[in-house]
């Protein structure tokens, strides 16, 4: 033990990540039935942690001691609550045989990533909703809590608990395992992985609220997962174009708002902020996913991505290529949300009035009629073109259709744009 | 410079609602505040409830805890010096604890 206050700062997110592989652990020794004893186990251990550091100071090997605490609280409850009835001692045997693993050894990290990769590929298995398999996911696999998952989807504790609950049940009725799937079975599984992982990323970066840093744990989170799978032998190169796509869209976050909390657009963001070391990371990705011949929505999606990181400023995008892109991913993915997004590369190099033609046809698209993000790019596109009346009321219409604070203080400022 | 111990009674129940980010947050704060200059010593007393040793008809007897109706338990104590009452107090109104739902009790050491 070091004395009191010798260290008072650890590994950043340590106990979120301990206990996201130590459930994945215990999970796989107790069954998937038996998950939540499993979290409890866990946050028994990180309680103790919390009774007792303060006073006698960190131990020397936290993440060991977490380890070894959660394996021992777990025997505990399972002596106390003979829900395994005679086979019980067999079982505490086993996980007394897994307490006593020493961490930093490679063949036992193999063993933990691989625990916490079918833990991944069983939240995500078919038969639970999306929702439940994204809920599912954060927190067994990536240790949030259940208010930190309701303020990162804008949701009530409590329906957050329930989802988790249910989650629970059918895992259990459905006697789901944490084996591997084979054959036809892994590349559709994989695939309902690769979904979860872009959906948890999506929902971390689509709302823009700066402020709220838990937003920005969701994508980085769908990041540390998908780079799990990536380094798995099962990984395919559309794992890798995910991971490339999410490191490099990730690394423009620190830039999307400025120092006082105000949205910054693309174009105007510094690019000095942008994080080199994700860029770098997805960059890598990047090459390992051209291996084969398949073109996924998520290579495409990395293509523009990496085109915009390679850019030195706004001025040498290379929007022809993007719009190419564009191009491409609306053959794979007919999205109202990716044709707009399509438009504005059409303005960049066709200049708006083409961008508001193509545009035109998404205006009558009932799944975008309340979409504050149209209403806001045609209101741009129309104060290029000096049509400022037309303009300002399209960023009016915008500003009822959004109740996100930064974003509404961009249109104010748009629309002061308009009087000028 | 006299001496004063803090009291820590933990509430169990409001730690319940943490998760692991915030445990670690709360670790972080408790290290910080115990590493400070002015704490000489610092115990964790035991998570069982304790015995209690009380006269019985004149005969000393040990009971097991726990002995209040409260939820809160003694969870473990601080030794610190401070100039004087007020000195103390305001050390312990900065530890994080109470921020957790905990009570602290400060006494003086008798003569120190």
């Amino acid at each position: 033990m070091s004395t009191a206050g010798e260290a008072d700062r650890f590994i950043e997110h340590l106990f979120r990540h301990q206990a996201g592989r130590v459930v994945a652990r215990l999970t796989r020794l107790l069954g998937p039935a038996h998950v939540a004893l499993a979290e409890e186990s866990v946050q028994e251990a990180m309680l103790r942690a919390l009774q007792t550091w303060p006073y006698q100071g960190v131990p020397d090997n936290s993440a060991g001691w977490l380890f070894r605490v959660a394996h021992n609280a777990a025997i505990d409850a399972l002596r106390r609550e003979r829900v395994f009835g005679d086979k019980t001692e067999a079982l505490v045997a086993e996980i007394t045989r897994s307490a006593a693993v020493t961490l930093s050894e490679p063949d036992v990290e193999e063993q933990l990533r691989d625990d916490e990769l079918r833990m991944i590929f069983m939240c995500c298995h078919p038969a639970l909703a999306r929702e439940a398999s994204v809920a599912l996911s954060l927190k067994t696999i990536g240790g949030f809590s259940v208010r930190e998952i309701a303020r990162a989807f804008l949701a009530e504790d409590s329906a957050i608990a329930q989802r988790l609950v249910r989650a629970k049940r059918q895992i259990r009725d459905q006697r789901l395992t944490l084996d591997m799937p084979s054959g036809s079975e892994m590349a559709a599984r994989l695939d309902s992985v690769l979904e979860v992982l872009y959906f948890m990323f999506n929902e971390g970066y689509a709302a823009e609220e700066g402020e709220d840093l838990i937003r920005l744990d969701l994508c980085l989170e769908a990041l540390r997962l998908g780079r799990l799978v990536a380094s798995a032998s099962i990984a395919t190169p559309r794992v890798h174009a995910l991971v490339a796509l999410m490191a490099l869209q990730g690394a423009r976050l620190p830039a999307r708002v400025d120092d006082a909390g105000e949205l910054v657009l693309l174009e105007d963001q510094d690019r000095g902020r942008w994080d080199q070391r994700l860029i770098a990371m997805g960059f890598a990705h990047f090459d390992r996913s051209m291996a084969g011949q398949e073109v996924s929505e998520y290579h495409v999606q990395a293509a523009i991505a990496a085109t915009h990181a390679r850019g030195i400023d706004p001025a040498t995008v290379d929007w022809p290529v993007i719009l190419s892109l564009y191009d491409q991913l609306v053959a794979l993915n007919t999205s109202p949300v990716i044709r707009l997004n399509r438009a504005v590369a059409v303005a960049k190099v066709r200049g708006p009035a083409a961008a508001l033609d193509a545009i035109a046809g998404l205006e009558a698209d009932p799944r975008l009629r309340q979409y504050h993000l149209l209403m806001s790019v045609r209101g741009q596109l129309l104060l290029d073109l000096r049509r400022t009346k037309e303009a300002s009321e399209s960023f009016m219409a915008a500003l009822t259709h959004t109740r996100n604070e930064p974003e509404r203080r961009f249109l104010r400022r748009r629309i002061e744009a308009c009087d000028r | 410079m006299s001496k004063f111990m803090l009291l820590l009674y933990d509430d169990p129940s409001e730690w319940a609602k943490l998760g692991p980010e915030d445990m670690q947050k709360a670790i972080e704060k408790y290290m910080a505040w115990s590493k400070k200059p002015f704490t000489v010593d610092s115990q964790r007393l035991g998570q069982d409830a304790g015995r209690v040793i009380r006269a019985n008809g004149g005969k000393p007897r040990a009971t097991d805890g726990p002995y209040s109706e409260t939820k809160e338990v003694l969870g473990g104590f601080y030794t610190i010096e401070a100039a004087n009452y007020d000195e103390a107090v305001a050390r312990a109104l900065e530890h994080p604890h109470v921020q957790y739902g905990g009570t602290i009790e400060v006494r003086q050491l008798y003569g120190s």
